[in-house]
């Protein structure tokens, strides 16, 4: 229950939020304050429980049928980043509430940002791996709509899409990974996921699965390649970049892999694709974080290489490792939080993070200055700080790992190289920023900020000093029992201190330390601080997603024109061709044949008539593009051959009513005549060009195969004898209990009178619309001139030049007289033929 | 049973008929007494649809037994008159289709019907023939509704003005014609060789056929499958129907996302009835997996190369109606529920989702700028990147965050806020029930292809339903973002409550529905059930019959 409401507390939290005012500040924070601390004040009632190795639970079936119920489960190293995400969340909303300006409209801030509070605990508490990922996909989200709280920034835009579609699309390889594992398992309990370790590594699924999660993870925790969204997230408001791109969200991709480690780990797959993905990352991020000139993208930079550390050390496939990977995500967590706050202070008191600008601010901010110092420092590993110890187990890990792999010397020398660079965009960072002689151009003059904003950072420097003096009395316990949830009761022998003595680790430090410094001090020398990355700075990530978004645009809209043709010609084209193909299917496998009926004797004088017909069906065919008038008579030659043909096989009934069917129709169709445009001359347009002569055969060979086809299909069940005991239920009860001698009658008003009924309604639908159409499409009259049809009309004298002009007297005068008469009588007659119905 | 219990099946059918009449004597300036009309109407049809669910879900027995009603229409025994039969299925699309009504009827009242055509009638008529479409049991009438909603759509189409609209109206009408003309050919070639139009019957037929008119048979219940195709928007028989959809107003394009289900459920309903027999799979067999991955791929692009979002919606609807025909196409009976639920969460989220880009785009009618740079005309494909083209410049980088936001009116927040949740629903992220319709239907995938070997076709359609979630993602924030976060002056809408409450009780419906996937999933796995196991629904319906001839016999 306690668990489930640490889950609901932020979402609830976030509608509250937002429904406040625009302006209501005060109440915003207060509101989210109260939240965080609540849900850290759960989390740490929990402890006692956790601490002692039991796993919390918290069960609400959902969806049983196909293994999705809503888990939520607690142990050690959930409790420690669920620890690690409330606080970091109270310390961020305290810090928001100085740093938003008052006219920002906060509620869509705060709002979101415990949305994706709830989100992150979402994910960290979760029992199942489907709920997992619907937290995952959630932080995306919500991460979305923070990066682009500024949305009337391009780049806030652009930020925001590039890392939803990143992390979206990772999560959605993450979704099928998962789906994929809880098949391989049977279950999406994390429970039994993590009890199922060998049989998982042993499923030939397991390359996939393991390629799935890993382009989850390395997505979320923006590992090369897939580094390059983070940078341009840093377009947020700084909270969110401190409290979504350093401590929780981009920690994501590693907790699901520090929480996976104990199935997906131990391979050689494993080792392969997560150290190098974790090793390129560390030293690419490191590289670049020491040549950017904004203060966040020294901080991007940097959070992404130090992502990369922890990536390579859970790629180690020690133990020992994990543990020096779980620690150093809880220490970059404070010491980089701390350091966007610094940066949010600098940013928000001078105007400006351009380290090209900014200069001795310490004479003017001390406080935040020795703040910023002091968390830099745990950044670039100094001794009696957080940084440190985890830097320390790293370089002794990568001796390890590198003896067993065949990377003796590879491992070390790439850790040493991250941390002399790391060494050195840290020192570059204070230095230029708060030493050197005070700055005088900047937008604003610094003052040290309010306290509610250097506290929170205050706080967590001061968490950096604790843990990096006395570990073993600070963070050791949480520790242990993290890690003792994942690994199990026996742990690895580890020690968290600060003196290991004069170990090859301690020398590498050393290394990295004074190589960083003294990379500075010659960059310093040469006047390299300020160059755009060498080498890489041609690769500019936000073009390029701005063109390939282009691309995509054009390419699918090239693309779709192709497949969406507007054209009605090609669409009729492809329903008929595909009606064809399936006709004549079936026809390969089975030999047509015609029924067993006999065949009536040829009657020439019938056959004549049918030759008549079908050369009026052709010929209107033909005609139809370019002489209408033509073809519509043609076209009113075949339907009376096919009355004749009704009346011929004694079906008077049917005759007439076609009959009637062909007069409106043409009729119908004459008047509509005036309305098309001009008409093409049979020989001049259309005849010359190859291919459309070209298309004209293939709509010729295409018209003709299917009339012969409908005729075979129609031939072929005609001549079969009737299955049907229809017909004789029909004949029995037409006159007893229909009531009625004429039998086709009897069906269509009472055996199958549904039917009619339903024809009726469509009749009348269609004369509903034709009369609309006509009543709004009488276009107003000086809006059009006189079609073209109508011209020759005007010409010769029969029609007023303009459409509103009076009509000759006595225009169709004669017509409306007599219809005028009849009108009554056709009423009365039709009566008459309702009263005694089908008799 | 009593009598109006008796006569519940014919409700749908009768109601919207009568309704749509008696609206046609009012006049024109009566518009509050028309709306009532409407509305009694679809809320009698909604109540009606809701007690369908209830009986047929097997809840009283004692009306129908093994929840499967059916109403013999003139009381003529059955293969010889027209039936209608209610089992789950038509039950469940009949309360479907009501409530995607309801809420178009009720967005319409806003504004939408001013213009004084038989609007509302027109909508009656194609809740008529809807709902006739999933209840009866005769392979003709079916074509009969089909044309009844169809010739209601025609008019429905056709509203509004403008040259594009009139034109693709036409398309619309022309192709839908040809399709009736392939149902009429597809039907007579049935009863020609199976001589019955009765569909219950029609499955005993089949299975005694003669390989030779067997494979006539196949032939007619292939055309009939390409007219169901049409209907249902499957590539290449689709062209029309973006065209059409995008430039439909508002309210009717939502009320069209039913009609592709038609098509959907016709090809369900027919092809178990036609082919749950070992014999050769009619009614396209194995080809409607690759139809359908064909559209979903189709959709996909469109979906992608859509600069309006009527046009990206049209294109969402292609997709899933893709994604219905291809996990079908499989063959594999456990994916019908998915497949069902799929259908539900579509119906609803298109629906809403047209119903907001009537609203949507109120938004822009003064953006003259936008307008033109996202007009979905070829040649204007915006240039490269945005913001160029409209005169904002690029912030300087390493400039300060010292910004403050833009506060959005409560109108554009109601507007965001549905614009995602529509989003989320039809791309199907997570959290939202499109998210656990994709989920089930995957995990269903997956889970036969593991029992199975790996077998290629579900891991293609897994990747297909994952990457058009992903491009639809895509597409739509691009979209999205143009609409609501655009930075030239942009006119706040005025909205109608009555315009607003229809999409949020959509939304809504569909959370619901997410919440409760539980027991939702449970009716559809007893659907999905007697569909392929169609004995039970062929035994009633020929019983009733069987018992009703005898008493006729005796009668006279």
């Amino acid at each position: 229950m306690l668990l489930t409401l640490i889950v609901l507390l932020p979402f609830l939290g976030s509608v509250c939020a937002a429904l406040l005012p625009a302006n209501a500040r005060n109440a915003e924070s207060w509101l989210s304050g109260v939240v965080t601390v609540a849900c850290m004040a759960l989390v740490a009632s929990l402890y006692p429980q956790v601490a002692d190795g039991e796993v919390v639970r918290a069960i609400i079936p959902w969806l049983p049928q196909y293994g999705l119920t809503f888990y939520l489960r607690m142990d050690g190293y959930a409790w420690l980043f669920a620890m690690l995400v409330s606080l970091m969340g109270a310390l961020v909303v305290l810090y928001a509430r100085y740093y938003m300006s008052p006219e920002d409209p906060v509620p869509r801030f705060f709002s979101f940002l415990l949305a994706f509070m709830g989100a992150m605990l979402g994910i960290v508490l979760s029992g199942n791996l489907i709920q997992l990922v619907v937290f995952w996909e959630l932080t995306s989200l919500t991460s979305f709509m923070l990066i682009a709280y500024w949305y009337h920034r391009p780049d806030a835009r652009r930020g925001a899409r590039m890392a939803m579609t990143v992390t979206v699309a990772g999560g959605l390889c993450l979704l099928l990974g998962a789906l994929m594992l809880g098949e391989i398992v049977g279950s999406y309990d994390l429970d039994e996921v993590l009890a199922a370790g060998n049989g998982i590594r042993e499923h030939p699924w397991y390359t996939p699965v393991l390629v799935l999660v890993l382009l989850g993870a390395l997505t979320k925790s923006a590992q090369f390649p897939f580094h390059f969204w983070l940078p341009h997230a840093m377009a947020a408001p700084t909270p969110v970049s401190a409290y979504l791109h350093s401590a929780a969200m981009v920690k994501a991709g590693v907790f699901l892999l520090a929480r996976l480690w104990p199935v997906l780990a131990g391979t050689d797959e494993w080792f392969w694709i997560v150290c190098s993905a974790g090793a390129s990352t560390l030293l690419l991020g490191a590289f670049c974080a020491t040549f950017q000139r904004d203060m966040k993208g020294v901080l991007a930079y940097s959070t992404i290489s130090h992502l990369g550390l922890i990536t390579l050390l859970l790629g180690m496939n020690t133990p020992l490792a994990l543990v020096a990977a779980v620690f150093h995500m809880m220490n970059h967590a404070t010491f980089k939080a701390s350091l966007f706050m610094a940066t949010g202070i600098v940013d928000h008191e001078t105007g400006t993070r351009d380290l090209k600008k900014l200069c001795g601010l310490r004479y003017r901010m001390p406080v935040t200055a020795t703040v910023a110092i002091v968390a830099a420092s745990a950044m670039a590993g100094v001794p009696l700080l957080n940084g440190f110890l985890s830097k320390e187990m790293f370089f002794e890990e990568s001796i390890i790992a590198g003896s067993e792999s065949g990377l003796r010397f590879t491992l070390p020398a790439v850790a040493t190289l991250a941390g002399v660079f790391s060494v050195a965009y840290s020192v570059r960072f204070i230095h230029q920023v708060f030493f050197g002689p005070p700055a005088e151009d900047l937008p604003r003059r610094p003052q040290e900020p309010t306290r509610g904003m250097i506290v929170p950072s205050a706080l967590l420097v001061a968490a950096c000093l604790l843990v990096g003096i006395l570990p073993s009395r600070t963070v050791g316990p949480l520790l242990e029992t993290s890690m003792r949830s994942i690994l199990g009761p026996d742990l690895p022998a580890y020690r968290l201190a600060v003196w290991h003595g004069f170990t090859v680790p301690f020398y590498m430090s050393l290394v990295a330390l004074t190589g960083g410094v003294a990379l500075y001090v010659l960059l310093c020398f040469r006047k390299k601080t300020m160059v755009p990355t060498p080498l890489l700075s041609r690769l500019d990530a936000k073009r390029a997603f701005d063109v390939i978004n282009v691309a995509i645009v054009r390419g699918a809209g090239r693309l779709a024109r192709f497949l969406f043709s507007r054209r009605l010609q090609t669409q009729l084209l492809l329903i008929v061709l595909l009606a064809l193909g399936v006709a004549v299917l079936p026809f390969l496998v089975t030999e047509w044949t015609r029924g067993d009926m006999p065949l009536t004797p040829p009657d020439p004088l019938f056959a004549l008539l049918w030759i008549v017909g079908a050369a009026c069906a052709i010929g209107a065919a033909l005609q139809a593009k370019f002489h209408r008038l033509a073809a519509l008579i043609m076209l009113g030659g075949a339907g009376l051959v096919t009355c004749l043909t009704f009346a011929w096989f004694s079906a008077p009934d049917l005759a007439l009513t076609q009959i009637a069917v062909e007069v409106v129709t043409i009729v119908l169709f004459l008047l509509g005549l005036r309305w098309l445009p001009r008409r093409l001359a049979f020989d001049t347009v259309d005849r010359q060009t190859l291919r459309a002569r070209a298309r004209r055969t293939r709509d010729a060979i295409i018209a003709v195969t299917s009339g012969i086809g409908i005729a075979a299909l129609s031939f072929a069940a005609l001549t079969r004898p009737r299955q049907s005991r229809l017909a004789a239920f029909f004949f029995d009860r037409s006159v007893e209990e229909a009531g009625g001698r004429n039998v086709v009658n009897v069906i269509l008003v009472d055996f199958r009178g549904f039917d009619t009924l339903g024809e009726i309604t469509v009749v009348g639908i269609v004369a509903l619309i034709v009369y609309a159409l006509l009543r709004r499409f009488r276009p107003a009259p000086e809006s059009i001139g006189v079609p073209r049809a109508q011209r020759d009309d005007v010409l010769q004298g029969a029609l007023p030049e303009r459409l509103d002009d009076p009509l000759p007297r006595g225009y169709m005068k004669i017509p409306a007289v007599l219809l005028a008469l009849a009108l009554p009588l056709v009423r009365v007659c039709l009566f008459c033929l309702l009263l005694p119905g089908p008799r | 049973m009593s009598g109006l219990l008796h006569h519940l099946p014919v409700m749908p059918i009768v109601v919207p008929l009568l309704a749509g009449a008696l609206m046609l004597f009012l006049s024109e300036a009566r518009r509050a007494a028309r709306a009532t009309i409407a509305l009694t109407s679809m809320v009698v049809q909604l109540a009606v649809g809701g007690a369908l669910l209830y009986l047929a879900s097997d809840a009283a027995p004692h009306v129908w037994s093994e929840g499967i009603g059916v109403y013999r229409i003139g009381n003529w025994p059955s293969p010889f008159g027209i039936v209608l039969v209610v089992d789950r299925l038509s039950a469940l699309m009949v309360t479907l289709g009501a409530s995607l009504g309801f809420c178009v009827l009720v967005y319409t009242i806003a504004r939408w019907d001013r213009p004084g055509q038989p609007f509302h009638s027109l909508l009656q008529f194609l809740m008529m023939g809807l709902n006739g479409a999933f209840l009866t049991g005769d392979l003709f009438n079916l074509f009969v509704f089909f044309e009844v909603l169809l010739a209601a759509s025609y008019g429905l189409v056709l509203r509004g003005t403008g040259a594009t609209r009139v034109k693709e109206g036409l398309h619309y009408i022309v192709v839908n014609l040809v399709a009736s003309f392939m149902f009429l050919i597809g039907v007579s070639m049935v009863y020609g060789i199976a001589g019955t139009l009765n569909m219950a019957e029609l499955t005993g037929r089949v299975a005694a056929l003669s390989p030779a008119d067997r494979a006539l048979f196949d032939v007619g219940g292939a055309i009939l499958g390409i007219a169901f195709l049409v209907k249902a928007g499957s590539w290449p028989l689709n062209l029309w129907l973006p065209g059409t959809y995008s430039v439909a107003l508002a309210p009717i394009a939502a009320s069209f996302a039913m009609l592709t289900k038609v098509g959907v459920y016709a090809v369900l309903r027919v092809g178990t009835l036609m082919s749950h027999d070992q014999a050769a799979a009619s009614l396209l067999g194995p080809a409607l997996f690759y139809i359908g991955l064909a559209t979903l791929v189709a959709g996909t692009i469109g979906m992608l190369s859509a600069l309006h979002l009527a046009r990206l919606v049209s294109h969402s609807l292609i997709v899933s109606t893709g994604i219905m025909l291809a996990a079908l196409g499989l063959g594999i009976e456990s994916l019908t529920p998915p497949v069902l639920f799929y259908l539900i969460v579509s119906v609803l989220t298109s629906g809403a989702f047209f119903l907001l880009t009537g609203m949507t785009e109120r938004t822009r009618a003064r953006d003259s700028a936008i307008a033109t740079a996202m007009h979905d005309e070829p040649r204007e494909t915006p240039a490269l990147p945005y913001y160029v083209a409209f005169g904002v410049r690029e912030p300087d980088p390493y400039g300060t965050d010292e910004e403050v936001g833009v506060a959005i009116p409560a109108a554009m927040a109601f507007l965001g806020l549905m614009f995602v949740c529509c989003v989320l629903l039809v791309t199907g992220l997570p959290p939202l029930p499109g998210f656990v319709a994709k989920f089930t239907l995957l995990s269903t995938a997956i889970g036969e292809a593991a029992a199975a070997g790996m077998t290629k076709p579900v891991w293609v359609l897994t990747a297909a339903v994952l990457a058009t979630g992903l491009a639809g993602a895509i597409a739509l924030t691009r979209i999205g973002m143009s609409l609501f976060w655009t930075v030239t002056e942009r006119t706040t809408p005025r909205l109608h409550v009555l315009e607003a409450a229809p999409v949020a009780l959509l939304v809504l419906v569909c959370l619901t529905l997410g919440a409760a996937a539980g027991p939702v999933m449970g009716y559809l796995e007893s659907t999905a059930r007697s569909l392929h196991d169609p004995q039970t629904y062929i035994r009633t319906v020929l019983a009733a019959e069987a018992q009703l001839a005898e008493a006729h016999g005796a009668s006279p």
